[in-house]
């Protein structure tokens, strides 16, 4: 008798933790209100939100390809030559831009291979960035907004099924390719 | 009850692994990877946006235009260049699969020395410094140095020439199957030493002979646009196959002729006789000499030498004369006797009595064959090895070790010199026997250019840098650098770069039209070259060679065709994977060769399907499987060349054997060109199996009447008939009857085919999941009215038309998708067992195989996206469903890996991940560094336990749809073109919107020769297929 009941609740114990760890293991990490550690301090919260710039001024792929670039870092250095040269996290910047160095930032939005976003398709339907990447002008560090599982995307898109100008699409196919 | 509890051994594993399994599933977190931005960003460049460089295709002579796609810096597709004169948008399953010659993962990755029996890798500086020296040593003492490279053409062409005029020494351009005997026979019957441009586009009479121009010969793919156009034509023409073996090129005849080995010639000139003794073709002055040259060739005589019956000859030779223009052609492996050039001077004799000459035989757009030599050049270059009279030797795009028998002797006579230098990129036979190798760079990396036909100058560009992993250098820039170091590089601009652009300077003079030189060279960058017209000279009949049939040696009984393989060539494209497991056109055969036997010659040796048989002749013999061909005569055997490669990479190496050892001693004498067809053999079973993998293992269609086909004579121009042309032929639909256009599911969007609705008053099952669903509601969790959104909204119903008339079976689309869909090679084992991963194939069936009338149809069989789909339905997990456009999709994340779809799909399109293709950790890994950096980042690279299938290309519908979008306009009809009709080079797959009934996809579907495959299913396919037209033979 001792032994089943042992048994039995070792296993729901063992089932409950496996069960636990394994939906952690494919639904993307929620409510860490803080971005990672990147390798230069950079604020979009100064440089969106108080300098007002444009997103499309770094980011000027996303209205015109899938991806939504990073900016290259002559980009950067186009104002940081003048601007806040002295400052330390800028001097870091124009180290890598001497040295030749691309700036290994750290992802902070990631999709699987089987998900094929596409940013144009969401900017020229007018979809404001901050729809989906939250707040940015307020990010000292950006970090994941969006849980980025599916049925927030779909969410979205039911909404905007019979939108007339830009009817969103229930279709599977459109992402998963 | 107080009894201790311990856990025993069994208990103790069975917990264990439980919370193993939670344990490693709950460290799935990805760890975050870097992202890495441009320090400079590129003009124009944006990540995720794909970059097209029209470029030309080196994977054989004909040198078709193609158009290289670049993601991210990183070349993914070739496709054929639509604006080019020689391919206009075609191109063959070798020239796509380009790009695994690129990322081969063989490729030498630096230069190299061999010191002691080993390869030792060496700084580039220090192996040009070892080259120049010797060869520097060798030039100013006199001594040999010899460079001999392939087929080239342009500055390469040019800059080889300066080379050895500068190191004082030989250069000789070899290419195993060029038509050196018909350049030699067009000098002597019409004074013009070239290859001249046939014109099959405007024929109505084609008759080959032996020539496999939808193939290897000549330049394929432009042929192969030209015969379809032919075949479209409203007058359209007869094709006439003369040749032992039926091939692939024979398989689209009207007529198969199952000549005699060798007999051709004769035939040729029977032919030329009575039309010159009936008086037919136009009239000419020398009309009596000819007749005097042609006499001894009556049809009786030629009915003797090569059992076509005279009534045949006859029948050709007014057929021949009454058509305005005929054609006649020689070439293959008839054209690669003892007696060449008297089949071409014979050839050139009949077109000419029938008045062709000028018209479908023309000398102005000549291919261009120019500098290329016979064998026998090789072999005097041997000989001088041999004596020791050469000390250097440099070789580039050549492997004459593999690619010529050992009697040649130029693999022995390698062994007398002293320093070999190998320019290629892979360690092929020659290069191995090499001392030093300095890598060359890959077409897709390297400038140049190519002059493959007269008035036509194409550029070679690079789609993207020189692969990292790789430090080699273009050929160009070695040459120039070796002179250099040699002492004679004065002579030679900088860099092969400006090389190329000195060179095209004198081009900017010519078709410069007043623009800069910049200007002029950056848009013909952008068009992929220059073209001109060009006039043809006027020829006349100048002599006729000696004319005499070839003798085919040896003691055995069975006459032995030696064939160039359709899909790897002269064996370069053996060392790629996509081609390795391409089926063979004719047997569908893969990774390997095999000997094709006729089923009574086979029977009367006791050989069945696979047996491994010793095929011997009198020079040597070798081991082969047995393929059991009908489309042969019974006294001949027939042997693909290409394989059984000893070097040259991972995927070439020991698949096959190398059939050139059968080959005795013997050449043309009047062109110097190696005779493949010259031998008789014997078969003896072995009395083991041998390792033959068929992708398609039976032939027949039982009375599936998956191809059919048409009597020309039942074709009535009206609209389709319903059903699938139940009825008989020429029938027409009864009065009131639907016609075909109104069929439900082939143009009401959506509404027939999703969701599957309930019929009124039926209650669901208590057991039902997926079948029956309420009215109003789409199959899903949740519910989305059927009136609303996708399915209400949707504005196209994509579908595909293929004209298996215009199909010639050349299997380029298969090639295309594997490239554009990621999808991955497995290997003969899997093939063996049925699990080819391939989304498309081309089933070829044999209705009827013998002389006179055959009957070979290709069918391009991919997912129907069937309206009603057994897949969709039987899918546990909604994996597999329809979408509003027609699309059956597949969702790979979804997909649990029942299989049941493939289990219920009639068309077996359906490919399963049994092992992960896609993990570079496995052993199965399909895509081994850098083979990997070809895949399309737009298609999902699907994981183990997954289905996958034709997507019609979704990721060019949505970019299609996405450019329409952004320019604010409907979609046009064609924009969209998925990667297998893209590849087509005869158009027979057209894809579009069925929802637009001005589309060409819709006017195909409707067409009287439209049918469905297996339409008996009712599951109403989004594939209309045409059939094939049987023409009349006359």
């Amino acid at each position: 008798m001792k032994r089943a009941l042992v048994l039995a609740s070792l296993v729901l114990i063992v089932l409950a933790a496996g069960t636990a760890a394994f939906t952690q293991s494919f639904s993307v990490q929620l409510g860490l209100n803080r971005g990672p550690t990147q390798p230069i301090n950079f604020s979009h919260k100064i440089h969106a939100g108080q300098l007002g710039m444009n997103c499309l001024y770094c980011h000027y792929g996303a209205e015109k390809s899938p991806i939504a670039n990073l900016p290259p870092v002559s980009t950067c250095m186009g104002c940081h030559k003048i601007a806040a040269a002295d400052k330390p996290e800028i001097q870091k910047l124009s180290g890598y831009f001497q040295r030749g160095e691309q700036v290994p930032w750290v992802e902070v939005y990631w999709l699987p291979d089987h998900v094929k976003f596409n940013h144009k398709r969401h900017v020229r339907a007018g979809i404001e960035c901050q729809s989906c990447h939250g707040p940015v002008q307020e990010m000292a560090a950006v970090y994941q907004y969006p849980s980025l599982k599916m049925g927030w995307c779909v969410s979205c898109h039911r909404q905007k099924l019979d939108d007339p100008v830009h009817p969103a699409t229930m279709d599977c196919v459109v992402c998963h390719h | 009850m107080s009894e201790t509890y311990v856990f025993n051994r069994r208990d103790f594993l069975k917990l264990a692994g439980i919370g193993a399994a939670g344990a490693i599933s709950g460290c799935g977190h990805r760890p975050a990877e870097k992202l890495i931005p441009y320090l400079i960003a590129p003009e124009d460049i944006l990540p995720g946006v794909p970059y097209w460089y029209a470029s030309t295709c080196r994977e054989c002579p004909a040198g078709c235009g193609i158009l290289v796609k670049a993601r991210e810096g990183r070349a993914i597709k070739i496709e054929g260049n639509p604006e080019h004169p020689v391919n206009r948008g075609g191109l063959c399953a070798r020239g796509q699969a380009g790009l695994q010659g690129l990322y081969d993962p063989d490729r030498v990755a630096a230069p190299m020395a061999r010191e002691n029996g080993a390869w030792r890798k060496l700084t580039w500086d220090e192996a040009l410094k070892r080259a120049g020296e010797r060869i520097g040593d060798a030039s100013r003492n006199r001594k040999g140095v010899a460079l001999l490279t392939g087929h080239e053409t342009g500055a390469f062409e040019k800059l080889c020439g300066a080379w050895a005029a500068g190191a004082g020494g030989a250069r000789l351009a070899y290419e195993p199957f060029a038509p050196v005997a018909l350049r030699e026979a067009n000098r002597r019957t019409f004074g013009q030493a070239a290859v001249p441009y046939l014109d099959f586009a405007g024929t109505h009479f084609l008759i080959s002979f032996g020539a496999d121009f939808l193939e290897t010969w000549g330049s394929p793919v432009g042929y192969m646009r030209a015969f379809s156009e032919m075949r479209a034509r409203k007058d359209g023409g007869t094709f006439v196959a003369v040749e032992p073996r039926l091939s692939l090129t024979g398989a689209n005849a009207d007529e198969w002729v199952a000549i005699r080995p060798g007999g051709e010639m004769a035939l040729a000139l029977g032919m030329a006789g009575v039309i010159l003794t009936e008086g037919l073709g136009p009239a000419l002055s020398d009309r009596g000499t000819l007749a005097d040259a042609v006499t001894a060739f009556t049809p009786e005589e030629v009915e003797r030498g090569t059992d076509v019956p005279a009534d045949t000859v006859r029948r050709l030779a007014r057929r021949f004369a009454a058509a305005h223009p005929s054609l006649a052609v020689a070439g293959g492996i008839a054209a690669q006797s003892e007696q060449a050039v008297a089949l071409h001077a014979a050839v050139n004799l009949l077109n000419y009595v029938a008045g062709n000459i000028g018209r479908s035989v023309r000398f102005d757009r000549t291919l261009n064959y120019d500098t290329v030599a016979p064998v026998s050049e090789l072999q005097n270059l041997a000989g001088q090895m041999a004596r020791g009279a050469i000390d250097v030797l440099v070789v580039h795009g050549a492997n004459p070790v593999y690619s010529l028998p050992a009697w040649a002797g130029f693999s022995a006579a390698m062994d007398h010199v002293p320093f070999k230098i190998s320019l290629s990129p892979v360690l092929d036979e020659t290069a191995e026997r090499c001392d030093l190798i300095l890598p060359s760079t890959h077409p897709l990396e390297t400038l140049g250019d190519a002059q493959p036909e007269r008035g036509v100058y194409s550029i070679i560009q690079p789609a993207m840098q020189r692969l990292p992993v790789f430090d080699a250098r273009p050929a160009g820039d070695t040459l120039i650098a070796l002179a250099s170091a040699a002492g004679f590089g004065s002579a030679f601009a900088e860099g092969w770069n400006e090389y190329v652009k000195t060179e095209w300077k004198a081009l900017h003079q010519r078709f410069g039209a007043g623009r800069d030189f910049e200007t002029f060279w950056n848009e013909t960058l952008a068009k992929g070259g220059v073209w001109e017209e060009v006039s043809a000279p006027s020829v006349t009949w100048q002599s006729a060679p000696a004319f005499a049939a070839p003798e085919l040696r040896g003691a055995g009984d069975l006459a032995l065709v030696l064939y160039p393989s359709p899909v790897h060539y002269d064996g370069r494209g053996a060392n790629k994977p996509w081609l390795q497991e391409l089926p063979d056109p004719t047997t569908k055969a893969v990774w390997g060769s095999w000997v094709e036997i006729h089923p009574e010659t086979a029977a009367k040796l006791g050989v069945r399907r696979g047996d491994a048989v010793k095929v011997e002749t009198e020079a040597g013999s070798v081991e082969l499987p047995a393929y059991l061909y009908g489309g042969l005569r019974k006294d001949t055997i027939a042997v693909p060349l290409g394989q059984g490669h000893t070097a040259y990479g991972r995927f070439a190496q020991g698949r096959g054997v190398n059939a050139l050892a059968l080959l005795p001693p013997a050449q043309d004498a009047a062109s110097g060109t190696l005779a493949y067809l010259v031998a008789k053999a014997t078969v003896r079973p072995t009395g083991h199996a041998g390792t033959l993998v068929l992708a398609q293992r039976e032939k027949e269609q039982a009375d599936r009447a998956v191809a059919r086909i048409i009597p020309i004579s039942a074709l009535t121009g009206g609209p389709r008939e319903p059903h699938g042309g139940a009825r008989a032929p020429g029938e027409h639909p009864a009065e009131g009857e639907k016609p075909f256009a109104e069929l439900p599911s082939q143009h009401r969007l959506g509404h027939d085919t999703e969701p599957r609705l309930k019929p009124p008053g039926e209650k669901t099952p208590a057991h039902a999941l997926t079948a029956f669903v309420p009215e109003d509601t789409v199959r899903g969790p949740r519910a989305i009215p059927i009136r609303q959104g996708s399915y209400a909204n949707a504005k196209h119903r994509w579908a595909l038309a293929i004209d298996t008339d215009s199909c010639t079976g050349c299997s380029a689309c298969v090639v295309a998708c594997s490239a554009e869909n990621n999808v991955p090679v497995v290997g003969p084992e899997l093939v063996k067992r049925g699990r080819e991963m391939t989304w498309i194939r081309i089933e070829r069936f044999e209705e009827r195989l013998e002389p006179g009338r055959s009957d070979v149809r290709f069918v391009p069989m991919m997912c129907q996206h069937c309206g009603d789909a057994p897949c969709e339905i039987v899918c546990p997990v909604y994996a597999t469903y329809h979408n509003p456009e027609g699309l059956n999709v597949q969702v790979y994340n979804r997909c649990v890996g029942t299989r049941y779809c493939s289990n219920n799909c009639p068309y077996k399109v359906r490919a399963f991940n049994f092992f992960d293709y896609s993990a570079p950790e496995k052993e199965t890994f399909a895509f081994p560094e850098p083979l990997n950096w070809q895949l399309n980042p737009d298609v999902t690279v699907r994981s183990k336990g997954v289905m996958e299938k034709c997507t019609m290309c979704v990721q060019r519908i949505l970019e299609g749809k996405g450019n329409a979008k952004d320019e604010q306009r409907e979609v046009r009809d064609g924009e969209i073109q998925p990667a297998c009709a893209q590849s087509c080079p005869t158009q027979a797959i057209v894809f579009g919107d069925l929802a637009d009934p001005e589309s060409k996809v819709s006017r195909l579907s409707r067409d009287e020769r439209g049918y469905w495959v297996l339409d008996e299913l009712n599951t109403k396919p989004g594939v209309t297929y045409l059939k094939k037209i049987q023409r009349e033979i006359t």
